[in-house]
């Protein structure tokens, strides 16, 4: 019995020495970060659906950094990041970047890769004027006046451009079927992908939206094969909808290349499609051929997390390494010397592409093109457009 | 006229899904009068079981089957007792709300434990289809078609020519009488929740090649099965299946000429044309003198 009425007090004990260590680390770990270093505000998922992909973000990053101060650091300072958890959500990201806004001593920030996030903390960002590094693709990010806002990726309006050109040039393919997925994104890609092919005076012979997670795609699979397309642009959203599509084209019987925008490069579209996407082309912002820099990271981020690099961890890379050159250029860690500097960056080869930053601040103006060798990514050409 | 076959067969088969996952949700109907709204997650959780037992510990496919549908079972007595049973005396309403909490903590708990990322099963049959005269019949499918009309035959011979088929009837009806006849009314419900899991883990199985197995598997299907036994009479074997097999068909044509993208709209608009002027359903008039 006595142990029974103990137990209260030795938890509150024990709960108590779980605090004091934690503060202990927590003293710690702010030591590693020294008062003079420069420190980048990072906002990635650490918790929630995305946290896998979170991971890689940081991966990335802190790769960069160690190079960066390997190198000498910044000004002679060394960099460091410092990381708040967004939790996969809206409100996530806006409390974990009005936490690290509230320190003074941040002068430079890395935002989410998914563009809702973005523009959820689109104002705060607006309000406290300090240049943030963003990985979301919604063109509409850069273009709606917020001077801070830089990008690390090619923005949407390239993908579409990038399947038509390829299509229409590299494969001398004309009669286009357009699949998409009737959410927001698939919607709008489908759009851009029309008014790519109207550049070059070609009018799809097939439009098909479908809803998403739809258990089965035989209508869409016939229509594709009655409007005799040569060739298929497609814009799918979730892995599991392009897996049972591609399944049901080859049990079908139609062999019209195939041009997708990224989902059907990535890891899970290759292991859930296997074979059904062999022979398929899709656009990709990061593929480890495209470039010595990009093979070079490729292999270091392998041999350090024993995962292949992806476009999570290569576009955090970039953004930490031109933010650590945009600070050196300027000689300063001031926003607006600093975005001076940021926009000024040309011919800066980065591992999604080279980097020409527009006025706007989209760094990056096109695509690499991949091939579905047997189940390897394979690069096939980078296409750019003039910024 | 391919194409009309090739969309038949198709619709069939999608069909068929619904109606396997349907004749859970009847049966559970049947013994208890509450709908279980984590029947399709019964689902999502034997085609996990079988990505464990066949794809991470590989396990022979037959072994790997027979250990999942175990433990289907011991989890389908689980459900019983700690879903169910606790709430057997009330309304049918705070049940219905316990099977959709059990339900998300279904999904999430998966979700925990095995992450986020949709994953495989291969054909059981090594051939992947038949090409007959232009159409396309997807091996999976027509095993869907059969494993689905055999269950049919069962389950009808099971409830109308068994005693015990017989017992679970009368304790659906009427608990009170039923125990009052000597019929064990707990466990007849618990065979009930177990035959269900199984049936429901069976169903995961078998349309994890064609869907692939994902944490959201169970919603995705678990619906349109619901319409399916709405339309086809509740808690009517043969109205799931008929319910299921329309439902399928419809859908598909439905796709093919009119829309794609409103291709869930038309369940739901055979659903409330039902509703509307058959609330029954098809073979409802069994419902309609229980009520």
């Amino acid at each position: 019995m006595r142990r029974i009425g103990n137990a209260p007090k030795f938890r509150s004990m024990l709960a108590m020495a779980g605090v004091l260590s934690l503060s202990v680390l927590a003293v710690a770990a702010a030591g590693a970060a020294r008062a003079d270093d420069i420190k980048i505000g990072m906002i990635t998922p650490i918790t929630g659906p995305a946290a896998e992909a979170g991971r890689y973000a940081q991966w990335g990053a802190g790769m960069a950094v160690d190079e960066v101060n390997a190198a000498g650091g910044v000004m002679g300072r060394k960099i460091t990041l410092v990381i708040e958890d967004d939790q996969t959500t809206n409100p996530g990201a806006v409390t974990a970047f009005s936490k690290l806004s509230s320190q003074p001593d941040i002068p430079v920030f890395i935002g989410s890769i998914r563009s809702t996030q973005v523009h959820a903390t689109e104002n705060d960002v607006l309000k406290i004027g300090k240049p943030m590094f963003i990985g979301g693709t919604d063109p509409t990010l850069t273009q709606a006046g917020n001077p801070w806002f830089f990008r690390a990726r090619p923005n949407d309006s390239y993908s579409a451009k990038v399947i038509a050109d390829f299509g229409v040039n590299t494969l001398k393919l004309k009669k286009w079927a357009v699949i998409n997925s009737t959410d927001a994104f698939g919607t709008n890609g489908s759009k851009a992908l029309i008014d790519a092919l109207k550049a070059f005076e070609i009018e799809p012979v097939l439009v098909q939206g479908y809803a998403n997670q739809a258990p089965d795609f035989t209508p869409v699979v016939l229509a594709v094969r009655q409007s005799n397309a040569d060739v298929i642009g497609s814009y799918f959203t979730f892995e599991q909808d392009l897996g049972i599509f591609a399944k049901q084209l080859k049990q079908l019987g139609v062999t019209a290349p195939w041009v997708g925008s990224p989902s059907i490069t990535n890891a899970t579209a290759l292991r859930l499609a296997g074979p059904a996407l062999f022979g398929t082309y899709g656009i990709a912002d990061f593929t480890s051929d495209s470039s010595p820099e990009a093979k070079a990271f490729a292999t270091k981020y392998l041999a350090l997390h024993k995962v292949e690099a992806d476009n999570q961890s290569s576009w955090t890379y970039d953004a930490v390494k031109l933010l650590a050159r945009a600070m050196e250029d300027a000689k300063s860690t001031d926003p607006e010397p600093v975005r001076k500097a940021i926009l000024a960056i040309h011919d800066y080869k980065g591992l999604e592409g080279t980097y020409n930053f527009d006025s706007k601040g989209d760094g990056l103006h096109g695509y690499n093109v991949v091939k579905n060798e047997n189940g390897k990514i394979v690069f096939t050409k980078h296409v750019d457009f003039p910024g | 006229m391919t194409i009309v076959f090739q969309l038949l067969f198709t619709g069939l088969g999608v069909g068929a899904i619904y109606a396997l996952v349907a004749l859970g949700f009847v049966l559970i109907y049947r013994a208890t009068n509450v709908v279980n709204f984590a029947q399709g997650e019964f689902a999502m959780l034997g085609a996990f079981l079988m990505v464990i037992f066949f794809g991470d510990l590989g396990l022979p496919y037959g072994l790997g089957l027979v250990i999942s549908l175990i433990v289907m079972a011991i989890f389908g007595a689980g459900f019983n007792l700690v879903v169910y049973y606790p709430l057997r005396h009330r309304p049918y309403l705070p049940v219905v709300i316990s099977t959709i909490g059990a339900s998300i903590l279904m999904s999430n708990g998966m979700l925990a434990l095995y992450g986020p990322a949709p994953q495989t099963l291969p054909n059981l049959l090594d051939l992947p289809g038949l090409l007959i005269g232009g159409v396309f019949l997807d091996s999976q499918y027509i095993l869907i078609i059969c494993v689905t009309a055999a269950l049919v035959g069962f389950q009808y011979v099971f409830f109308e020519k068994t005693l015990l088929g017989k017992k679970l009837q009368a304790t659906s009806q009427d608990k009170e009488m039923a125990s009052l006849l000597g019929i064990p009314v707990a466990t007849m419900i618990m065979i009930t929740f177990v035959y269900s899991a199984l049936l429901g883990g069976l169903a995961g199985m078998l349309v994890a090649p064609i869907l692939f197995v994902s944490i959201g598997m169970g919603g995705l299907i678990s619906l349109k099965a619901f319409a399916a036994s709405i339309i086809g009479g509740f808690g009517d074997v043969a109205g799931a299946v008929v319910g299921g097999l329309s439902l399928g068909v419809i859908e598909t044509f439905g796709a093919a000429y009119i829309s794609v993208p409103y291709k869930d709209a038309f369940a739901f608009l055979v659903l409330f044309a039902f509703l509307l002027v058959r609330p029954q359903g098809i073979f409802g008039e069994r419902v309609a003198q229980k009520a």
